[in-house]
Formats: C-alpha cells, sequence, structure tokens
C-alpha cells in the first residue's frame, strides 16, 4: 500500500514528558476505510495518541501523517477533514440542542442538515432541549451526530461508550455503523469495550506503556493467534512449523497460546498420531497476553512438545 | 432469525454469521429464493460492521448458497436445495467432533460413548412419535 491507502501513518512517533515516554516509537498504519480499534491498558498511551492525531500537543519526535497532511506542516487541513467525539467533553450546559448544532455547523464550510434531521428523528430528542438535561447516552448520540455533519474523512471516537447502558450502547454503536457506510470514510476507535469492538473494528492496534506491540487486520490476528491443546503420545522432540511459535505456555508446551502463520499445518504434522485443540481467543484475552509485554517479545523460536505422561 | 451473535464467543464474528445462516438454510427457516436483509439492514441489527456482512455474502455467494439479483437484492439460491443434505450432516459431524475428542480424552469406552448418542436418538424419535 502507498501512503494515499492509509488515513494515518506515524513514524516512529515519540513523545515525552519530562523523564516519562508517553509514546515511543510508535509506527502506526490505519488504512483509508478501516475501523480501527486502539486498545490497551489504561495509561499505555492511546489519549496521548489521539492528542498528538488532532494536533492537540506535538509530538517529541517521529512523523504524523493525517489524511495525507503532515502534520507537522499543515494540521489545518488536516483537521478541517476529521470529526472527533470524546466521552465526558465539557460541553456548554445552557445551550439548547438546536443552537449547539447551529454554533457547530458554523465551524465548517460543509454541512449536511440532513445527518441533523436524522438525528432528531432516531433520538425524539427535542430540539430545545437544554444539553443539561440529556442523559449521557443523548449527549454521545448528539455530538456524533454534530461530527458526522461535515461529513469528515477521519471520525475519531474517544471512550464514545464508556459508561453506557446497554440501551443507550445499542444506539450508539447502530449510529457508529450507520457511519460506516459511507465509503473511504475511516473511524478510529479507542475504548475499553473490547466485545463492542470486536463487532465493529476490522484492524485493531494494541498499545502498551506507550509502546504498539502489535497491529493487525482483527480476522487475521483471531486466525493466526490462538489457544492450543496438543495431545501427542510420542517422546518430545516434535519440532513445529518454522511459523509456529509459543507465545505463552498455560500450563506445559502441551498448553500454550501460540501464534501460527497457519494452523493446519501444525495439525497435519501432529495429527497423524496425536491432535490439535486451536481455539479462538477473544480480543479480551489477546490484550492481556499483549499486556505481558516480556512473553510477547519473544523471538520466533520453534518450541518442543514436551512428553506426554 | 440473525440475531443471535454471541459476544462472549470468541469465534470471528464472520464466522459465527455464514454458520448461523448455513444451519438456518440447513433447518429450513431459510428457503430457496427466500430474500435475506440487505448488507445495511443486517450490519445494523447484528451490531456488526457492514464490510463483515458484505464479505459473508460474498463468500457464501461463491460456496453457491446465496445469489445476488443485481438491484433486487441477495436470495437463498435455488440450487441450495441440493446442498442442504451435505449441509446438514457436515453441521452433525461438526458437533460430534468436539464429543468424539472429549471421549478419547476422558478414557470412555467408544462402545459406551455410541450407546450415549444411540439412547439420545431413539429417546428423541419416541417424542416425536408421541406428538
Amino acid at each position: 500500500m502507498n501512503q494515499h491507502d492509509y488515513a494515518v501513518v506515524s513514524n516512529k512517533l515519540t513523545k515525552r514528558f519530562g523523564p516519562k515516554e508517553a509514546l515511543c516509537e510508535v509506527s502506526l498504519h490505519i488504512p483509508r476505510g478501516a475501523v480501527y480499534g486502539l486498545i490497551g491498558p489504561n495509561g499505555a498511551g492511546k489519549t496521548t495518541l489521539l492528542r498528538c492525531l488532532l494536533n492537540l500537543i506535538n509530538p517529541t519526535s517521529g512523523t504524523l501523517t493525517v489524511l495525507g497532511k503532515d502534520l507537522a506542516y499543515d494540521a489545518v487541513a488536516a483537521r478541517k477533514r476529521l470529526g472527533h467525539v470524546a466521552a465526558l467533553q465539557p460541553l456548554w450546559e445552557w445551550m439548547p440542542v438546536r443552537e449547539f448544532m447551529a454554533f457547530m455547523a458554523g465551524f465548517y464550510s460543509h454541512w449536511n442538515n440532513a445527518v441533523i434531521a436524522d438525528f432528531y428523528a432516531k433520538t425524539r430528542i427535542e430540539r430545545r432541549t437544554r444539553i443539561r438535561e440529556l442523559s449521557r447516552g443523548q449527549r454521545t448520540l448528539m455530538s456524533i451526530a454534530a461530527q458526522v455533519a461535515h461529513e469528515p474523512d477521519l471520525l475519531i471516537l474517544d471512550e464514545a461508550l464508556a459508561g453506557l447502558d446497554p440501551m443507550a450502547k445499542r444506539e450508539v454503536l447502530q449510529s457508529v455503523i450507520s457511519v460506516m457506510h459511507s465509503e473511504n470514510r475511516t473511524v478510529l476507535i479507542a475504548d475499553q469495550s473490547l466485545n463492542d469492538l470486536e463487532r465493529i473494528c476490522d484492524h485493531v492496534g494494541i498499545l502498551v506503556a506507550g509502546r504498539l506491540v502489535l497491529e493487525s487486520p482483527l480476522e487475521a490476528l483471531k486466525e493466526t493467534l490462538k489457544r492450543v491443546r496438543i495431545s501427542h503420545p510420542a517422546a518430545a522432540g516434535i519440532r513445529l512449523p518454522v511459523t509456529a511459535r509459543c507465545i505463552e505456555q498455560e500450563r506445559d508446551a502441551t498448553r500454550c497460546i501460540m501464534a501460527a502463520d497457519d494452523f493446519t499445518e501444525v495439525n497435519e504434522l501432529l495429527g497423524q498420531d496425536g491432535s490439535v485443540d486451536a481455539d479462538y481467543l477473544s480480543l479480551e484475552e489477546i490484550l492481556i497476553y499483549a499486556a505481558g509485554a516480556d512473553s510477547w517479545n519473544c523471538e520466533p523460536t520453534a518450541v518442543y512438545v514436551e512428553e506426554m505422561k | 432469525m440473525f440475531n443471535t451473535i454471541n459476544p462472549k464467543s470468541a469465534m470471528p464474528i464472520y464466522r459465527q454469521i455464514i454458520e448461523q445462516i448455513r444451519r438456518a438454510v440447513a433447518a429450513g427457516q431459510l428457503l430457496p429464493g427466500e430474500q435475506l436483509p440487505s448488507v445495511r439492514e443486517l450490519a445494523a441489527q447484528l451490531l456488526v460492521n457492514p464490510n463483515t456482512i458484505s464479505r459473508v455474502y460474498r463468500d457464501l455467494e461463491w460456496e453457491g448458497l446465496i445469489e445476488t439479483r443485481r438491484g433486487q437484492g441477495t436470495y437463498i439460491s435455488s440450487s441450495a436445495a441440493s446442498l442442504v443434505d451435505s449441509e446438514r450432516l457436515q453441521i452433525i459431524a461438526d458437533q460430534l467432533e468436539a464429543a468424539a475428542k472429549d471421549v478419547s480424552i476422558f478414557g470412555v469406552n467408544p462402545e459406551t460413548a455410541l450407546d450415549i448418542f444411540r439412547n439420545m436418538l431413539l429417546c428423541n424419535s419416541a417424542k416425536q412419535e408421541r406428538v
């Protein structure tokens, strides 16, 4: 893919706050049209990364290109084509919703009123309702509508699903999904609701302690990283294919989290005399293993299956 | 019909949906010629990425289970009927595979396991006769 196929590219992006390194050589690649889930434990640097993307803070070093514009030179052009929704964003509480929408429309040269009309129709929120009277979910829906009406090429959702009740979450997800229908619109979601991200994301990036430890299409990640249980009667010394490696042993080498380019290869190798059970991991489990950074960084090596008793 | 995506299951959403459509066809809940929801509708209904639904439809079309009529929508293909029998057996075989593995892991006598299955089948058919 060349530069234009990406909505966001960063190269060795680093941000230091005094002695603390909040981001360490992050090289992010978000394809255009992707729904990209940025996940990681609290304090991993997600918000710092988003703040860099929104040009609210300057990186210490490295480059960041958003929608084809280098943020160091052309931040305003990028910002115009960007939408941003953050949970618990401070809003003008006294403002009626109608006034808020008119206010937001003033910032952009393009404004699609159909999006706003659709928002009123779906949520049944009265135009004269003041923002302080809205529920948490309604606020989020209002912010999404206001940030989508200028038809941004990149929509950033920061913890937009956090703290919502199941009904509100459903409505927010629905509105996010309807946003995705527009071709070439990229959505970047940073959130802790991993079950929900699993439904809507097609790419994930995992940030742990300021480092991007993993970045992959979600589907490929799920097909190449599994929980494996090997039953094999033979003695030790069965060599796994070179493309397979044990990420973390759960009890011994026969029960492990294994990364393999192709599990059918592993199956064929062990399948004649024994069997391999490979189960999918949820995004939550993947994050937990990724956060155990020591084992994650292990070099790809073949493991030997231990002797079965 | 398709509202049972299991967020607790780690199986990729794409596979869950494919499996459900297959099951529905095998069980006769979806008949040849029946129209499926549009990508947009199904994505909104299941709360999943529309691209996932597009891919599901594309792959099922390639298998011949569904067909897209230009400008009209997506339908269970008329040739799906011929796939149904093999589909049914495949689904059952897939489910029994897990049980078969447990039989060998637990060291249960295969004959005993077969007896359990045989009894279940007999019990079910007896129930059906009463109905």
